[in-house]
């Protein structure tokens, strides 16, 4: 997993519950980078596993919902980073349509070990998207959190949801209405 | 032997005599009349009285040459029933070709030799005073 | 804001010390990642690069010293290049002021230049283009083209090439030559016909003296005596010589007329028995085919006229108690050579070439003009063969002559 991934989620946690709770999850957590993460680098999804499982024990919070929040974060470090990706697209459901064909693949010149889920185009209408989320990560709820945001960016809101294909939240229907 | 009128068309001297002197030497009366070109002869045919029997004439003539006088002869209503013999020095196959073509009753090379031309114009005498002519 | 444990902060710092070492231990991987790509792609850059001189070079070699003019244009008539022929021809220099082919065609030659052009795009080239150009400083010029279309690495069209020769002086020596053949045949015809006219015109006053002198004979019969009728006979032998002469002028003459040479099939078998009943042959003397003759296609008359003249010849010189006269043939792929064989006086060897000549008679024989070889020559090298002999004197001569199948 990329480390900008990694960066980004410790800020957000300091900023949040302030430098002792990232300091007390990654002492707890034990990982073999020792915490020590830089935007460039590159490090194993079970340190990412790891870390969420303690905030969440710390802080009574779900996992599924610090992503979610971690997700609307994530959107805005991508929106001040990639700016010309975003502006590209005129309304939020062609830019969300277009994860698969365009995003994912400029995402893949910058980091090309990167691994992405897929996001599967079902149905697509003016005002309305269905998409089939896959990914070994299950990490549905970051997506849900950088769709918020997409929509909030083009000062829009949709109503989106989500529908487990699969149990363990490896693959996931998104149903985008926009409102 | 019926005596026949002829009409010889013959520019040069000693050919003519050379004719009148077979023809002279022969026990008929035969005649002759002359012309020395086709326009001459053409003149004197339509304004004789007495249409010759026969005609000989050489294609190499001034003014009007041989196959022109034929030509004429021949598009005329009334002369076109005289036959016309040709005496010719020359035994050019695209000549004979038109002469027939246009209407001859016969074509006779010139020899060299005074003998063999008296023979021939004796024999063409003695043929045609055995035919029978039309009369318009 | 509450007070930090310092060892919070001193291990958050450790971790950003480590985070920074990774990343520039990152970043100098990846620099150096990056150089040796550079590196790479120099090297391969630079082959390209010599690889591209090599063929451009190459390319321009050609392109400069091409003889002919090398016109390059876009699929638009507009000249990209042309080379120093080029240059030279059309007196443009592209560099200078902007030329479309389309200026270069002469007006007459615009619709036979479109449908070229047509041509070339649907086929992708034409070839033998003759037509008029314009040109700056020469005027207007004949010219050969072949072009063809110059596609990209993708196969779409781009432009197109052409290699223009200047034709004119060409042109100029062909037309000239074409006229001087005309004339040439045309005078040839001429003289054919002049020989011919003049020929006849000669006769007329030898049928003349012919007649005055019998009459003489005839009307002076008793007034001449032996010498007087001597003389007439021979005056007479002397006109008879005169239209011998005469007609083989003629006859000479007319072989020039070649429309007709090959129309039909000739039995030589029967041109032989022809001749043997034709022409006078002492009874000492017999005239043979040594085997069967071959029927060839020809003009009967010319080619009666060819061995009627060689066998008289030969039958007129024999000096021999026996005479004989034979003739044979061979064969090859393109000719039929015939052998006329006699056992005669011979010729000797200076005199070879000069017998074909004209008017070149040497015995004096009566009968003898002097044309008839003449005429055989003309009539062997009319159906495009040779003539030749062997002879011995004293023995006899031997004529050989190939005709043409």
């Amino acid at each position: 997993m990329k480390g900008i991934v990694f960066t980004e989620f410790l800020e957000l946690v300091e900023a949040k519950f302030g430098l002792e709770v990232v300091d007390k999850i990654i002492t707890a957590a034990n990982l073999p980078s020792g915490g020590a993460y830089t935007a460039i680098g590159t490090y194993d999804f079970a340190e990412m596993l790891s870390l969420l499982t303690h905030l969440s024990s710390y802080t009574n919070i779900a996992i599924n919902d610090l992503l979610l929040v971690y997700g609307e974060h994530f959107f805005s470090v991508l929106a001040s980073s990639y700016p010309q990706l975003i502006d590209k697209y005129e309304d939020p459901i062609a830019l969300l349509s277009s994860i698969e064909n365009h995003i994912h693949v400029e995402v893949r010149k910058i980091y090309p070990d990167a691994e992405l889920p897929t996001f599967e185009i079902v149905e697509k209408a003016e005002d309305s998207l269905t998409m089939i989320y896959k990914s070994s990560r299950a990490m549905s709820s970051f997506g849900l959190g950088l769709m918020n945001k997409t929509f909030a960016h083009y000062n829009t809101n949709a109503e989106i949801l989500l529908e487990h294909i699969k149990e363990d939240g490896t693959e996931v229907k998104f149903s985008i209405t926009k409102n | 032997m019926q005596a026949i009128s002829f009409l010889l068309i013959e520019d040069d001297l000693i050919e003519t005599m050379k004719f009148k002197r077979v023809l002279d030497g022969l026990d008929a009366k035969h005649t002759i009349s002359q012309a020395e070109n086709g326009e001459e002869a053409l003149r004197l045919l339509k304004s004789t009285k007495e249409l010759p029997n026969v005609i000989l004439l050489d294609l190499n003539m001034p003014k009007m040459n041989g196959i022109e006088f034929l030509t004429s002869l021949k598009n005329d209503a009334v002369l076109k029933y005289i036959p016309a013999i040709i005496l010719s020095t020359s035994n050019n196959r695209k000549d004979i070709l038109e002469c027939y073509n246009i209407g001859i009753a016969g074509y006779i090379m010139k020899p060299l030799k005074y003998g063999e031309y008296k023979t021939k114009i004796e024999n063409l005498v003695a043929y045609w005073s055995s035919n029978e002519f039309i009369k318009v | 804001m509450t007070s930090i444990n310092p060892e919070i902060l001193q291990r958050a710092l450790l971790r950003e010390k480590a985070a920074r070492k990774q990343a520039e231990k990152i970043l100098e991987d990846k620099s150096k990642e990056l150089y040796l790509i550079t590196e790479q792609l120099r090297k391969a850059n630079k082959k390209l690069q010599s690889g591209l001189t090599e063929k451009t070079t190459e390319l321009q070699g050609v392109f400069d010293n091409l003889v002919d003019a090398y016109v390059l244009m876009n699929l638009k008539g507009e000249i990209i290049n042309l080379n120093g022929a080029a240059k030279e021809l059309f007196g443009y220099d592209v560099s200078e002021e902007k030329i479309n082919v389309i200026q270069l065609i002469y007006k007459d030659d615009f619709e036979y230049a479109i449908n070229s052009f047509k041509l070339l795009i649907s086929k992708g080239f034409f070839s033998d283009y003759i037509a008029r150009v314009n040109t700056k400083n020469k005027g207007i010029r004949w010219v050969h083209i072949n072009a063809s279309i110059i596609k990209n690495s993708n196969q779409k069209p781009i432009g197109a090439q052409g290699i223009v020769k200047d034709i004119t002086n060409q042109r100029a020596i062909e037309t000239q030559n074409k006229k001087l053949l005309h004339d040439l045949e045309k005078s040839n015809e001429e003289l054919g016909e002049y020989a011919h006219i003049v020929s006849h015109d000669l006769k007329s006053p030898l049928r003349s003296i012919n007649a005055l002198v019998n009459w003489l004979r005839e009307d002076y019969e008793n007034i001449l005596d032996d010498s007087g009728l001597k003389n007439i006979s021979l005056i007479e032998q002397t006109l008879e010589k005169m239209e011998h002469l005469i007609n083989g002028i003629l006859n000479y003459s007319s072989i020039n007329n070649n429309t007709d040479l090959k129309n039909t099939a000739v039995d030589i078998n029967s041109v032989l028995q022809d001749i043997i009943s034709t022409i006078y042959i002492p009874s000492h003397t017999t005239v043979t085919a040594l085997q069967q003759l071959p029927t060839i296609k020809g003009d009967k008359t010319r080619i009666q006229q060819l061995f009627q003249n060689i066998i008289s010849n030969a039958v007129n010189y024999i000096d021999k108690e026996v005479g004989t006269v034979s003739v044979s043939f061979e064969e090859n792929q393109s000719h039929y050579i015939f052998q006329i064989k006699d056992n005669g006086i011979g010729i000797e060897k200076e005199h070879f070439d000069k017998i074909f000549k004209i008017f070149q008679s040497l015995g004096n024989n009566k009968n003898s003009t002097g044309i008839g070889l003449s005429i055989v020559k003309k009539i062997v090298e009319a159906y495009e063969g040779e003539i030749w002999l062997k002879s011995e004197p004293k023995v006899g001569t031997s004529f050989f002559f190939s005709l043409k199948k």
